[in-house]
């Protein structure tokens, strides 16, 4: 079905229906005291707002746009390349430094959105988030793997056959399994859509930073999908669905806002190493880019990737939503470090489809 | 495949006699895995141990009747199916369903996805009604094949809720064969099969007449697509869907086996415990049992 469109029926849960801004009491009940280890005192925090205005509240909003914001490219990389050391150089060029991790919890974010072995394309390829771990666990960090895959209930075949499951055992790496975990609701502090809040799985409340690790791939419905449509993947498939239907409804391009807008601090890892063109974000073609990008503002990566994919930031109606809110899209206000992307630009296939139309720079980039 | 005896089988049941029942092990109780353990303590007649998981849910539902994921967390209510479906055959069984059924009943015979207006953009006929994840959405293949097995296990497979439910998961089968969540061609493109979708859209539609080749390729898929590496999960639903229409693979037993000694190393999850035990246990299984026509 055509899951951007927002439909004109209600949602008649309480959960996507209320007026009011406070959450329901029965669901914090659920989320925070029946968990044996429950949820720790920052979990509550951010399940009652306070975290999350501390962490990525107005102020930091405002900070997010008020100032450039850096988004370091690196070119010629491969998954049997030196990819620690790129991403710790891209980290530290960003301004990212060790101390700002040590001690603190780590939720590395991968896109495993359905199992299969024969689109690599389509996944987050596992060296690049076990190259990122080894990174903030050498700088201090508690780090977890975590995913919700959007498509399959089966979270271990997402991992096994997208090749994580291997590299999470090799690697002594936790995962958290966010369609199951416990939740918390948390306020919609984005607020484009008319959901009122979210429900968050336990390990993305008691996350200190959250590192959006996608796959750079084109989207049939909203044009591309980078590190602020990867973050759909934080919300628990228990509890919105297979697919995360509630969003759909809601508008994609707002939920992608709103989530954003509600999560713990975050920040991007993108694997551009092979991408994927065409009919992403799941049966679209390889398309080899060789490329790596590392931001703290998640809106100006994807803004930045975006040009480097032969698409308009403006257009894509996220990023049009998160300019000047989440951070900047216009170019004059990115930072470029490490390679400039005006030498990286080889426009992506998208499908000819009506509501693609305009965000190609080139109009002729398109297949049947 | 007969009711396996066998020592993981065994210790798989005390296990799931127990409480908590949670997603993964040591976590706090969740409707489904509870629902699930249900019916596998009684599908392997330990029906005395299947009062507590039954209790369980009795607690948990709602004074509509729904019974949602999590207790108390009343957005999403799809677990109703499976807490109906434990609960109903606990009842055939002589037994309390302890919950309060003709209020689940009622609840699954209310509950609907929302409808859409058919586009070329996508390849199902979106005006056909099951059932959503979550009231005031869509219909989904998977709910709708719970509440289909469910409605059946309440001796409501002719209802007209439950024949379009099945026509709706036919309608989502996909040309090749096989299903995933729930679409099937979107903007020209025909999506991938997975296995755990496959397999329970094939267990709620066992026993029907249907005259579709889908059918027929959707059991070729599983069959192709099951093995000794299959993740447990995905097998246990497969391999019930195969069971369900008389086409399990004779390594079955030595499958679940592995998977077992797999999920045991893993987390042992109670939920994966509960569908292996339920996937062991053959044409006897409740799941296949008790929804046969009469």
């Amino acid at each position: 079905m055509p899951t951007d469109q927002t439909h004109s029926a209600c949602m008649t849960t309480n959960a996507h229906n209320e007026q009011s801004d406070s959450a329901p009491a029965a669901v914090e009940r659920a989320g925070v005291s029946q968990s044996p280890g429950s949820f720790d005192r920052r979990s509550l925090l951010i399940a009652t707002g306070v975290a999350v205005a501390g962490v990525l509240g107005l102020p930091l909003i405002k900070r997010a746009f008020a100032s450039r914001q850096p988004v370091f490219i690196a070119r010629n990389q491969r998954y049997d390349g030196p990819l620690q050391k790129t991403i710790e150089d891209g980290l530290l060029a960003t301004g990212l430094t060790p101390q700002q991790f040590r001690g603190k919890r780590v939720l590395l974010k991968p896109n495993l959105v359905e199992p299969t072995r024969n689109s690599p394309q389509m996944t987050t390829n596992p060296v690049v988030v076990l190259a990122a771990a080894e990174v903030f666990r050498n700088w201090g960090a508690e780090v977890t793997v975590g995913e919700g895959p959007g498509h399959v209930r089966d979270t271990e075949m997402a991992l096994v056959e997208g090749g994580m499951q291997g590299v999470l055992d090799d690697g002594r790496l936790t995962f958290a399994d966010l369609n199951y975990e416990q939740v918390a609701w948390t306020k919609n502090r984005g607020r484009a859509s008319r959901l009122v809040g979210f429900y968050f799985p336990r390990s993305v409340c008691e996350a200190d930073f959250i590192v959006s690790m996608p796959k750079l791939k084109t989207h049939h419905w909203v044009g591309m999908t980078a590190s602020m449509k990867n973050l759909y993947g934080t919300i628990p498939g228990v509890v919105y669905g297979w697919p995360k239907n509630v969003l759909h409804h809601a508008g994609i391009p707002e939920t992608v806002y709103d989530i954003n807008a509600s999560l713990p601090r975050s920040l991007a890892i993108v694997d551009g190493i092979m991408c994927m063109e065409g009919d992403g974000p799941i049966m679209g073609s390889p398309k080899p880019m060789g490329l790596i990008l590392i931001g703290p503002n998640c809106t100006a990566v994807d803004a930045t990737a975006a040009r480097i994919m032969g698409l308009r930031p403006e257009n894509i109606s996220y990023l049009a939503l998160a300019a000047n809110q989440l951070g900047p899209i216009n170019d004059s206000r990115i930072e470029q470090c490490g390679e400039h992307w005006q030498d990286l630009v080889k426009p992506f296939r998208m499908i000819d489809a009506p509501h693609l139309r305009g965000l190609s720079i080139d109009p002729g980039v398109q297949v049947s | 495949m007969q009711l396996l005896e066998t020592p993981w089988m065994n210790s798989t049941l005390d296990r799931l006699a127990c409480a908590p029942w949670g997603y993964h092990a040591n976590e706090p109780s969740a409707a489904e895995p509870t629902a699930l353990a249900a019916l596998a303590l009684l599908g392997a007649g330990r029906t005395a141990e299947a009062q507590s998981p039954l209790q369980w849910l009795a607690a948990a539902q709602t004074s509509n009747g729904n019974i949602a994921p999590f207790a108390e967390l009343t957005q999403s209510a799809w677990p109703t199916a499976q807490a109906a479906f434990a609960a109903a055959v606990a009842s055939h069984l002589g037994g309390k369903p302890q919950l309060n059924l003709p209020l689940a009943q009622q609840w699954l015979l209310t509950a609907a996805g929302m409808a859409v207006e058919n586009s070329p953009e996508f390849g199902h006929d979106g005006r056909l009604i099951g059932w959503p994840w979550v009231i005031g959405t869509h219909s989904w293949q998977e709910p709708t094949a719970w509440s289909v097995l469910a409605l059946k296990s309440l001796r409501l497979g002719n209802h007209p809720r439950t024949r379009e439910g099945v026509r709706l998961l036919v309608d989502r089968l996909l040309s090749t064969g096989g299903c995933n969540y729930g679409n099937t061609v979107v903007l020209g493109q025909t999506l991938r099969p997975h296995v755990e979708p496959t397999g329970i859209a094939l267990l709620a539609l066992a026993g029907e007449k249907i005259d579709d080749p889908r059918i027929e390729l959707s059991l070729q898929y599983l069959l192709e697509n099951l093995s000794a590496e299959t993740t447990p999960l995905s097998l246990s639903y497969g391999l019930l869907g195969l069971t369900a229409h008389h086409r399990q693979p004779t390594a079955s037993a030595t499958w679940l086996e592995m998977a077992y000694r797999r999920t045991i190393q893993r987390d042992a999850s109670p939920l994966t415990l509960a569908l292996l035990a339920l996937a062991s246990q053959g044409e006897e299984c409740p799941l296949i049992k008790h929804t046969r026509p009469a």
